[in-house]
């Protein structure tokens, strides 16, 4: 599903984020990105949503080489790709219901489809009683499930998340892990960037791990 | 925690992408409602600051209007006028009134000549009594100091004064002629105004277009940076540069169309005021002259001039600043 092959990614500033970065993920896997802040995380996860290019090397998702997407094409490619953030990226002008449809908008999907498939994805995280409140009316871990709700919103077979516990208590925390593992049970494809280990023990998945820029214990 | 429940098994155990084929275009239409409605409601949210926009737009648009439509007016007159400058033979005097009437059926059939018309020099000072009320004065004469007079009509077609100067050339050279008088210095003036006029309508016109533009480009931008967030999160579930653009265009056609609507009733007001004047000014000629306002057909021009230069400023602005702005 992912593959990295010998990535290297220096920013204009020179700093190289990712030297030498290989590794591949397969369909329907769960694995976690960890190091520690400034490894590299999420500049690996910006290259799989193309927010980053390679300077070196090639991602390949799915079955794409993302260094042969056009900026143009980086939209439809987007629409496969699930992305939760550690802070939520939600927009506060408008309702939790509005904020999940709106990848399924931007794909143009017709408004009553939109209903039932954001109803669908509200009631999978338990939020669907509040689909009417504002984000800002809601606690941070269910802030963070709107994020999830959106991000699954559009069925992507790729689902990844940066840092999606990062301010969130232990027992929140692994509700949101628990939750991404359920998505994972129905087929999705599960990258979580995160740094915290002692959650991540908890959980039977494949780590990988990298330091300055490097592929550690490539497991 | 809730538990999955079917609905959402089902929702999530698909795992690949859908396509609405056959109702791409039903929502396609059905976002930029949606749209559109929404844009409209943010800037009713700021009525005092939308306004003013669409106030500075609509005086930039009165101006050029104005003056298209002085321009206009003045054209009107021009066609009124028959087209043609009249040229006044003066006969010499002790030429008979016979000879005259010859001369003047001669000249008629000259090719370039639409009609001639001999007066006679009883004639012409009757007129003169009547229309200069100068009854007594005229009675003091001995004789008629008036000369015959034909007035040549040079053909409607000849719109060049070079043109009909040769013709008043040309009749000169008849023995019994003594003068000729053309009168186009007024023809050639007005010429020149409404030239000078028409141009600086285009000047204007087009400056105060650009000014338009970059008004509303500024407007825009600010409104860009104010939705900079959201931007960045819908460029990252997959928002083409279109459906990023829409709120913005739509802003551009609205601000536009306020524009036209108040520059529609500035002018209108403008006219109003300016109707009673120029009514007296006209009556002072002994002429009926009416002030042509703005047609249907104008306003229509002015609201759809108006809207795509809303459109056109927008769309300048969003490409500018719209690709600056990469979720990060």
């Amino acid at each position: 599903m992912i593959e990295f092959q010998n990535v290297m990614k220096r920013y204009q500033d020179g700093y190289e984020a990712l030297q030498d970065v290989s590794f591949s993920m397969d369909r329907g896997e769960m694995a976690f990105l960890t190091g520690h802040s400034g490894a590299g995380k999420s500049t690996l996860l910006k290259l799989i949503m193309l927010m980053e290019r390679t300077t070196k090397g090639h991602v390949i998702v799915g079955d794409q080489n993302l260094s042969k997407i056009h900026k143009r094409q980086i939209p439809y490619f987007r629409r496969h790709v699930g992305v939760v953030f550690q802070n939520h990226r939600l927009l506060y002008d408008r309702s939790v219901f509005d904020n999940v449809a709106l990848p399924l908008e931007i794909s143009g999907v017709n408004p009553r489809e939109i209903g039932r498939r954001v109803r669908a994805a509200l009631d999978k995280v338990g939020l669907l009683s509040k689909e009417k409140l504002s984000p800002i009316q809601l606690s941070g871990g269910e802030q963070q499930r709107v994020g999830i709700a959106r991000a699954v919103v559009n069925k992507p077979p790729l689902l990844l998340a940066d840092e999606p516990t990062g301010n969130l208590d232990p027992e929140l925390s692994e509700e949101i892990m628990s939750l991404f593992s359920q998505f994972n049970q129905v087929g999705v494809t599960v990258l979580i960037a995160s740094h915290d280990l002692a959650l991540i023990s908890h959980m039977a998945h494949r780590v990988i791990e990298i330091n300055d820029g490097r592929m550690v214990n490539h497991a | 925690m809730h538990k999955p429940n079917d609905t959402t098994k089902k929702v999530n155990t698909t795992g690949a992408k859908t396509n609405e084929k056959p109702n791409a275009l039903s929502s396609y239409f059905s976002h930029h409602q949606k749209t559109y409605k929404a844009t409209f409601k943010q800037l009713l949210e700021q009525p005092l600051a939308s306004f003013f926009t669409c106030a500075v737009i609509g005086i930039a648009f009165v101006l050029p209007a104005l003056l298209a439509i002085l321009l206009n007016n003045i054209q009107s007159v021009q066609h009124n006028w028959d087209g043609s400058a009249q040229i006044t033979l003066f006969l010499k005097k002790g030429v008979p009134a016979i000879d005259g009437k010859l001369l003047s059926e001669t000249i008629a059939k000259k090719p370039s000549i639409t009609s001639s018309h001999f007066v006679d020099n009883d004639t012409a000072l009757e007129e003169f009594k009547e229309r200069f009320e100068l009854q007594d004065a005229v009675d003091y004469l001995d004789e008629n100091p008036l000369p015959h007079v034909i007035l040549v009509q040079p053909d409607k077609s000849l719109k060049s004064i070079e043109h009909i100067d040769q013709i008043k050339n040309s009749l000169l050279k008849f023995p019994e002629v003594d003068g000729a008088l053309l009168d186009v210095m007024w023809v050639q003036r007005l010429n020149s105004i409404t030239e000078l006029l028409q141009r600086a309508t285009w000047v204007i016109a087009l400056m105060l277009g650009a000014a338009v533009i970059l008004i509303l480009g500024n407007t825009i931008r600010l409104f860009i940076e104010n939705r900079k967030e959201e931007i960045a999160v819908v460029k990252l579930v997959g928002g083409t540069n279109a459906f990023v653009r829409r709120p913005f265009l739509y802003m551009g056609v609205f601000f536009g169309l306020g524009g036209s609507v108040i520059a529609w009733i500035l002018i209108n007001l403008t006219l109003f005021m300016l109707n009673g004047p120029i009514q007296d000014l006209a009556h002072s000629y002994q002429s009926n002259f009416n002030l042509s306002g703005f047609s249907f057909e104008s306003t229509l021009l002015l609201i759809i001039l108006g809207m795509g230069l809303g459109w056109f400023g927008a769309w300048l602005s969003v490409r500018k600043h719209l690709d600056d702005i990469e979720p990060t």
